[in-house]
């Protein structure tokens, strides 16, 4: 049986047809919306940019890189084991929630980048860079003491769980407004998953606190501190993030960092107490 | 004197059948416990529990029985001297975790399972002295119940990962709290939506295949939020990513925390209302079977 179809129609599909074969991207385009995963790092040339960041997405097997200093981003096409780098013009950003959108139909000619996975890293390399995606417990670990500022202009992770904390006012207000000369002595670990759900906590109660009464040393310890020599010698800490709070150069207790734990809180507590 | 060793060799021999019979409840365990101290690796360690676990429970049995209970409590406290040996030599290299002595659900310290065995040295000296030449009559029968205690002790901690006995042996059933478990902080919503939860280590092969599955509940509109509780490091969870790209969210848990709810892994259970709603049985229940929720 043949079915008969009229030419004006004939001509549609025709053309419909040949568009889809002219431009298949255009068509099977798709907006793959990417989300900001501060459990990972990028690593350009060695090197650890501050704004450099990682993104997760809602399309299976797809992330996608963004390292500023760089004209085009890189969207990650874990299936196909390639990089592809993604003009400017296709990423929407959302500086609500820091998520953006990247439209994946590239031009024919975007530079693609093979990549390949060594374990718990990923890694490729541009026409001129050498990028690693990797955990952030996985980058050279801060050894040794460290300022706040330079600490958090380090770890983008302690940065972004600042941010994410939001401690109970009242104990801000009790913190913020002591005249109690207190110093707190903070031993922890980049290396550390649970130093960093703990240590931006306390690093955002101190800093909302900006108590120039409360002086906070941070020191950052090695993976081997049982054995290694430096600051953390003698400290009787076995376990790490250790807090030990002092008053008039006497140590008088130590912060609780199990999960869960409020250092606000606890901190307020014994300032009550010196009281 | 001998009243006194008759006691310990009875406290004794029931301590050690009790030990053998938990132990054998998660061979696995007990196998990674051991190779946890780093004198032997895994693949010794999983061919080795099952010969311990069968040697503490024939012990036991014999001391309970008094075939040649002397030499059975000699027997013990040499093992017990090897057992507080390798918990000082395990504390001097820094290892923390618990013995598993008792299996995988009673937990002790390094140190409190050193005192703990120098107790038991105590009872198998007093038993060793105090009971002198006694032995049970019936000598034959007691052997041979001996015999047959060594047996069925070896055939059950070979059988025992492939019994269905995980509902038993586990925190994991039908209708307990997620709060009880201690996982709700891990759930999305505190588990009060419908989740499928894996348990999953990402170093199993069988966590790549676990994940094919698990994406495609993920994708299935109506189906429940998918969620995987793993007690893997951070660098094992990367290499997961990378190479299975799950499309669900993986969520680091305590080993200690999740360690109750399975024997072994991949494990799934279907959350609803905060409590647990049903288990699935193996290690890789169909997709179809992982879409079909229970009604409501």
């Amino acid at each position: 049986m043949r079915t008969h179809i009229p030419s004006g129609a004939a001509l549609a599909v025709l053309t419909c047809a040949a568009a889809l074969l002219v431009s298949p991207a255009a068509v099977l385009a798709a907006e793959v919306v990417c989300h900001p995963n501060y459990d990972f790092c990028v690593e350009v040339d060695g090197k650890y940019p501050q704004d450099a960041r990682f993104f997760t997405s809602e399309t299976r097997g797809k992330f996608y890189v963004d390292i500023p200093s760089k004209s085009s981003g890189l969207l990650i096409d874990l299936p196909a084991r390639r990089a592809i780098a993604v003009p400017a013009t296709n990423v929407k950003s959302d500086p609500a929630n820091g998520s953006v959108q990247v439209n994946d139909t590239v031009p024919a000619t975007a530079a693609a980048y093979a990549l390949s996975i060594e374990g718990p890293v990923l890694r490729f390399q541009t026409d001129a860079t050498k990028v690693r995606v990797l955990k952030v417990l996985d980058r050279p670990p801060v050894v040794g003491p460290i300022s706040f500022d330079d600490l958090i202009a380090d770890r983008m992770e302690y940065r972004e769980g600042m941010k994410q904390y939001v401690p109970e006012k009242v104990a801000i207000e009790a913190i913020k407004s002591t005249k109690k000369k207190i110093e707190i002595e903070a031993y922890f670990a980049t290396w550390c998953p649970h130093c960093k759900m703990y240590m931006p906590k306390l690093l955002e109660v101190l800093k909302l606190a900006s108590n120039p009464n409360i002086k906070l040393s941070l020191v950052g310890v090695p993976k081997n501190f049982g054995t290694e020599k430096g600051p953390w010698e003698g400290k009787g800490f076995s376990t790490i993030p250790a807090i030990m709070v002092k008053y008039e150069g006497k140590e008088i207790t130590r912060l609780a960092t199990h999960e869960g734990a409020i250092p606000e809180t606890e901190l307020a507590g014994i300032i009550s107490a010196l009281n | 004197m001998r009243f006194a060793g008759h006691a310990a060799r009875l406290a004794l021999g029931g301590i050690f059948i009790a030990a053998g019979c938990l132990k054998a409840l998660d061979v696995a365990e007990f196998a990674r416990q051991t190779a946890s101290y780093g004198l032997i690796g895994a693949g010794p360690a999983a061919f080795l529990a099952p010969l311990l676990i069968a040697l503490e429970t024939t012990l036991g049995v014999a001391l309970v029985a008094g075939w040649r209970p002397r030499l059975a409590a000699i027997l013990v406290g040499m093992l017990l001297i090897f057992f507080i040996g390798l918990e000082s030599w395990g504390i001097a290299q820094g290892h923390t975790e618990s013995c598993g002595c008792f299996g995988a659900y009673v937990k002790r310290t390094p140190l409190q399972v050193i005192f703990e065995d120098l107790g038991f040295l105590a009872l198998a000296i007093l038993a060793a002295v105090g009971l002198g030449a006694w032995r049970a009559g019936a000598r034959r029968l007691v052997a041979a119940c001996v015999a047959a205690a060594a047996c069925l002790s070896l055939g059950f901690a070979i059988a025992s990962p492939r019994l269905p006995i995980d509902d038993l042996v586990t925190r994991l059933s039908v209708g307990r709290s997620v709060t009880d478990l201690g996982i709700a902080s891990k759930l999305p919503d505190g588990g009060q939506g419908d989740t499928l939860v894996a348990l999953l280590d990402m170093t199993d092969p069988l966590a790549k295949g676990a994940a094919a599955d698990l994406n495609l509940v993920a994708g299935t509109p109506g189906a429940p939020k998918v969620i995987a509780l793993t007690p893997s490091s951070e660098q094992e969870q990367a290499a997961f990513m990378w190479e299975a790209y799950p499309a669900f969210e993986v969520v680091p848990v305590d080993r200690g925390l999740l360690k109750p709810l399975y024997r072994s892994l991949p494990r799934y259970f279907l959350v609803r209302s905060g409590k647990v709603a049903r288990v699935f049985e193996g290690p890789r229940p169909p997709s179809a079977d992982l879409l079909s929720s229970p009604p409501v």
